[in-house]
């Protein structure tokens, strides 16, 4: 995509994002890690993840977002990772800077937290869902809701994507192309 | 006139008889009458305005126009999501519509208890029928009801409980049913479209993207409004100053005392930011074997009001009501991540949701956080009142059933709860309600500047008005006495219609002090 076709894009997903009416505990969890030393390596053209936490953010939500039906696309093959960065850029930063440390935590949790020689990214599918299901099941509750936020953000990218909506039956908005903005 | 301030540029210093800081249920109200009757109004409204022209029925682009936090405001906690509206209209643009007066039990504690014997229903009929003029509030006719609606009242009417088809604010509705993200089609009778515009009318000056941040008071008189242009993120741009005769604070139950705390104006009873009630609300979810598409049509026409009766204890009780969610909201309701909740996802279209509202006694308070914009926001959700949240799921379980439902869904963050028909619904009970094990939301905050005959236990007059500080009013959710114990968009709106013909009925004491 030509560097204009991508701006215009983020554009118009930057005016949005998105949310969770009612949605459990998101951002509050990473309040919990303000004082964790952050790393961050810099985010750049304006984006909010720098490419590595792009990446880093992309191998948790594929899981979170797997499924067994065929019609519903992939993580990766929508632009689900550009709403969830155009959302987090348009938040209070205060609010979203604990993420690129989370990201981290998560890659090297196997390690902290099961003694394990492995980093998230290197385990495999299966070993992501239990790694993440230890999350979500902690006996700590800054961990759950910690897993709660990375979800929430996950499912807020995925589901914001028009071609995700036929596989769950939603019709999409009725005004002109689903796609339209004001 | 409605312009953004950030748009407009520059800093803005101006004067005026009446500095409103708001522009939801009360904040238009306050504006529209006094601009009306000749007063020079300023409304200073923190989000943007977006009009039915911006209204594209997409969450990636709606939520975070229209809601505080993009929607992902929450208590310290992190255990109740709090849904307020953050634009010109506040929350009448993604509210549902319900439009009920304030329940005459809840009239009377208010007057026997906080020493409020002038709110009478009679005393308010005048408010409520100018209200109810103005955003046309009509019943909802019955080809009106949309499929969600029709199963659960078939379930309610099943098992012989009270239930009704309601009030709303809606004329021409094309029954699209994207009311939460906005109305693309000027139908829904928000402030945005009523009272917003009659202000505009009238002459008031109506800014946009405008942050209040203090409110000034000289020897006991308000005297001017402080604050900056801010963009989405919150940072401050140019600066602006608003003089003024009165300022009616009507931000909301979360903004409102924040502002007061932040501007040192929090009075002697220590009640400001205190007493926060949100109508907590947990939902189960029904999925059935036909195709309901419950996001089509009008979201909320059926009304439950079988386990609350005010008349006995206008102090506890909870309503039903039928919820839908479209893809990102319903996603972020749903437990469990993976291939078991897109599981859940593919039952999307074979839906809906019921919520249990409950009329809290618990309570929570308001003080200003690290950044601006963002205050720190406590609930304690009470053992009785978790115990009455858990007795609802189980109520909601079955009405699910008795419509048909194949299966109920009680989305227990770590350990989903799912029933079938048959199946003994004391487990709801058995898990109960506790906050971070359940998702628990609020579109309801209030009582946080209560209204009260007596200034060490309120923070305001029966009018509204500041019981410290001379020209200073109040006008929204927060000056409820308590919870409310029913949709409170009619309650706001008379209220603050009362607090406009107050301050003009004094407005030569209020000139001449100033």
């Amino acid at each position: 995509m030509s560097a204009a076709g991508r701006a215009g894009s983020l554009r118009t997903t930057r005016r949005g994002f998105l949310h969770l009416a009612g949605a459990s505990v998101a951002f509050a969890g990473l309040a919990n890690l303000r004082a964790l030393p952050v790393a961050a390596d810099a985010a750049t053209d304006g984006r909010f993840f720098s490419a590595a936490d792009g990446q880093r953010f992309s191998r948790i939500a594929e899981r979170m977002v797997a499924s067994d039906d065929l019609r519903a696309p992939a993580w990766g093959e929508t632009r689900a990772l550009d709403a969830v960065d155009a959302l987090c850029a348009r938040l209070d930063p205060e609010l979203t800077a604990p993420l690129p440390t989370l990201l981290r935590l998560v890659e090297w949790s196997p390690f902290l937290f099961e003694l394990r020689l492995a980093r998230f990214s290197s385990l495999d599918a299966a070993g992501r869902d239990a790694h993440l299901r230890g999350w979500m099941q902690s006996r700590f509750r800054w961990r759950r809701q910690a897993f709660l936020a990375l979800r929430n953000l996950a499912l807020l990218g995925y589901y914001s994507q028009e071609q995700t909506w036929a596989a769950i039956g939603y019709r999409g908005p009725l005004l002109g192309g689903a796609g339209s903005a004001a | 006139m409605i312009v953004s301030l950030l748009a407009r540029g520059g800093d803005l210093v101006e004067r005026a008889d009446v500095c409103v800081i708001g522009s939801g249920a009360g904040g238009a109200v306050v504006a529209a009458e006094l601009a009306a009757a000749g007063r020079d109004v300023v409304v200073l409204e923190q989000g943007g305005h977006w009009t039915r022209a911006h209204m594209t029925q997409r969450e990636d682009q709606m939520l975070p126009r229209l809601f505080e936090e993009a929607g992902l405001r929450q208590t310290v906690d992190g255990a109740v999501t709090l849904l307020q509206g953050r634009c010109v209209g506040g929350s009448t643009v993604h509210n549902l519509c319900y439009a009920f007066r304030t329940p005459d039990p809840i009239l009377a504690m208010w007057s026997r208890e906080h020493g409020l014997p002038g709110l009478t229903p009679e005393a308010l009929r005048p408010s409520f029928e100018r209200v109810e003029r103005q955003l046309k509030v009509k019943p909802i006719r019955e080809d009106e009801v949309n499929a969600w609606n029709r199963l659960l009242r078939a379930g309610t009417e099943r098992l012989g409980w009270s239930g009704f088809v309601t009030r709303h604010n809606r004329e021409g509705c094309v029954r699209a049913g994207y009311c939460i993200l906005g109305c693309s089609y000027g139908a829904k009778q928000s402030m945005l479209e009523t009272y917003v515009p009659r202000a505009d009318r009238a002459g008031a000056r109506i800014y946009a993207d405008a942050r209040a941040e203090r409110i000034e008071a000289e020897g006991g008189r308000v005297r001017r409004v402080l604050g900056h242009a801010v963009d989405a993120t919150g940072a401050a741009r140019g600066s602006l100053e608003v003089q003024a005769r009165a300022v009616v604070l009507a931000a909301g139950a979360v903004a409102s005392p924040d502002l007061l705390l932040r501007s040192g104006l929090e009075g002697s009873s220590g009640h400001t930011g205190r007493n926060l009630h949100l109508h907590p609300a947990v939902m189960a979810l029904g999925l059935f074997e036909q195709e309901i598409h419950a996001y089509r049509g009008i979201p909320q026409s059926w009304y439950v009001d079988e386990f609350i009766d005010l008349a006995r204890d206008p102090h506890a009780g909870y309503v039903l009501m039928p919820i839908a969610g479209f893809p990102v909201m319903t996603a972020t309701q749903l437990p469990g991540f993976g291939r078991d909740h897109a599981a859940l996802m593919r039952s999307y279209a074979r839906s809906g949701g019921v919520l249990v509202l409950l009329h809290d006694r618990s309570g929570g308070s308001v003080e200003p956080g690290d950044s601006l914009g963002r205050p720190r926001i406590h609930y304690a959700l009470e053992a009785e009142d978790g115990r009455q949240l858990a007795q609802g799921l189980v109520r909601c379980a079955e009405v699910l059933f008795a419509a048909g439902a194949r299966e109920v869904v009680v989305p227990y963050l770590d350990d989903p709860l799912r029933l079938a028909p048959g199946d003994d619904l004391g487990a709801i009970e058995a898990r109960g309600v506790r906050a971070g094990e359940i998702p628990i939301a609020s579109t309801h905050p209030q009582s946080t500047c209560r209204m009260g005959g007596d200034p060490r236990r309120s923070v305001v007059g029966p009018f509204g008005e500041h019981h410290q500080v001379r020209g200073l009013f109040v006008a929204d959710m927060s000056v409820f006495p308590t919870s409310l114990g029913a949709p409170p968009q009619i309650t706001t709106a008379a209220l603050a219609d009362r607090t406009a013909r107050h301050l003009l009925a004094r407005w030569g004491e209020l000139a001449a002090d100033a």
